[in-house]
């Protein structure tokens, strides 16, 4: 990313300002335009030590005036922002639907696999076959499907599929590694019709079990 | 127009990873979910950076659907969440560029609450201090901007910030000086 970050304003001279250059603790660098607090403490460390949250050990700024006065500077910018932190989004729902009614509409069909039908006339999307096999390993309670790939065998009306799983640790993997390829096997059968000779699984992430991450919204898909 | 949703337990507890990974292949449940998790923070960062929320609407919808062609040449090097930062940043510089704000912050402000500014009496100077606020971001330079609003709006570490903004932390620091000190001497009228 061009960021360009041309100083904000160009370096003081030690001593404008009323700064005081000379009396930094060392091992402490000034950035361009910093300034030295009669106390000794530059200025951006300072507001920085009062920004970031958590407990500070070190005891100065509270009692000193001059950390004290900087940090007072910037309350009209901190109650500023809080207002800023606290909006909501009406239209959050909405915008939602239109991202992925635009991204639905951009279909990905990946190659066309053969169905086990006498005629060999039918065929299947891999991302349509794909999105069944995931949602069949997904059923199993402790396993999340990530990679789903379905690729020709050998014989041309048969599908060979590789999946990657992240799986909890909560019991044995292999039980539970089993019980996915069981899943999908039914599922590529019974739903799709396709003919599966092997589904290779590799387990490449544990799966965590905790809070949701964000809000869950429904989706309106553009599908009718 | 029928209601489609991703399995019904996968956003409860699958990691941005496995769903960009499945995004990838073109699963648009996974994606879904990944757009609901992360779109409203990333509306925040667009209308901070934007100044108006039609503006930051288009960003956000837009760098999703930048994201989502480019998912298959996603090599999750990055956070899911610090390269879809990453994209809607440059899609708000972008766009500054191109236009500038039209609309002030204050106008697309819900009223703060359980802070100083709660009480109606003082509604009026919230709404003129955010103004001037808002007026102050935007004279400063995209660099500080950007690092400002991540770090005091949007709460991310340094570290973080260093990978949107493909910067070192010492820079991000650096930037959050000088906007602070901009900031304080914009507002200072407010003080």
């Amino acid at each position: 990313m061009a960021l360009d970050d041309p100083h904000g304003r160009p370096p003081e001279p030690p001593g404008a300002d009323g700064t005081h250059a000379g009396r930094v603790a060392a091992g402490v660098s000034a950035f361009a335009g910093d300034e030295v607090l009669a106390c000794g403490r530059l200025l951006s460390r300072v507001w920085e030590q009062a920004q970031d949250t958590g407990p500070t050990p070190d005891p100065h700024p509270t009692s000193c005036p001059h950390c004290r006065d900087a940090v007072e500077g910037l309350a009209p910018v901190n109650a500023a922002t809080r207002a800023l932190r606290t909006e909501t989004s009406p239209s959050l729902y909405a915008l939602v639907d239109r991202i992925m009614n635009v991204v639905r509409a951009e279909v990905r069909l990946g190659r066309l696999l053969p169905l086990a039908d006498p005629v060999r006339d039918l065929r299947i999307a891999e991302s349509a076959a794909a999105r069944v096999l995931r949602q069949a390993a997904d059923a199993i309670p402790g396993a999340r499907a990530a990679n789903c790939r379905l690729v020709r065998a050998e014989q041309d009306t048969e599908v060979r599929v590789t999946m990657t799983l992240a799986a909890a640790l909560d019991r044995p993997l292999t039980e539970r590694v089993h019980q996915v390829r069981r899943s999908v096997l039914d599922a590529a059968g019974r739903e799709l019709g396709l003919v599966v000779v092997a589904v290779d699984i590799t387990v490449v992430d544990v799966l965590e079990t905790g809070p949701t991450p964000g809000p869950a919204l429904s989706v309106r898909g553009g599908a009718s | 127009m029928i209601e489609q949703t991703a399995s019904p337990r996968l956003g409860c507890d699958a990691p941005d990873a496995l769903l960009a990974v499945r995004a990838a292949e073109g699963d648009e449940d996974s994606f879904a979910v990944l757009v609901q998790r992360h779109s409203r923070s990333l509306l925040a960062l667009a209308r901070c950076m934007l100044g108006n929320a039609q503006d930051a609407e288009d960003a956000v919808q837009d760098a999703f659907v930048s994201a989502w062609r480019r998912l298959p040449e996603y090599r999750h090097g990055a956070e899911f969440r610090t390269w879809m930062y990453r994209i809607t940043v440059n899609r708000c510089l972008t766009m500054r560029r191109r236009r500038p704000p039209s609309l002030s912050l204050d106008s697309v402000l819900e009223p703060a609450t359980g802070d100083a500014w709660s009480q109606p009496a003082r509604a009026a100077e919230r709404d003129a201090a955010t103004a001037a606020l808002s007026d102050a971001l935007a004279e400063l330079d995209a660099g500080q901007r950007v690092c400002w609003i991540l770090r005091e709006v949007q709460g991310m570490p340094y570290k973080e910030i260093a990978h949107v903004t493909r910067s070192s932390e010492q820079t991000v620091r650096g930037r959050l000086y000088r906007a602070r000190r901009s900031l304080q001497e914009a507002m200072g009228p407010w003080r």
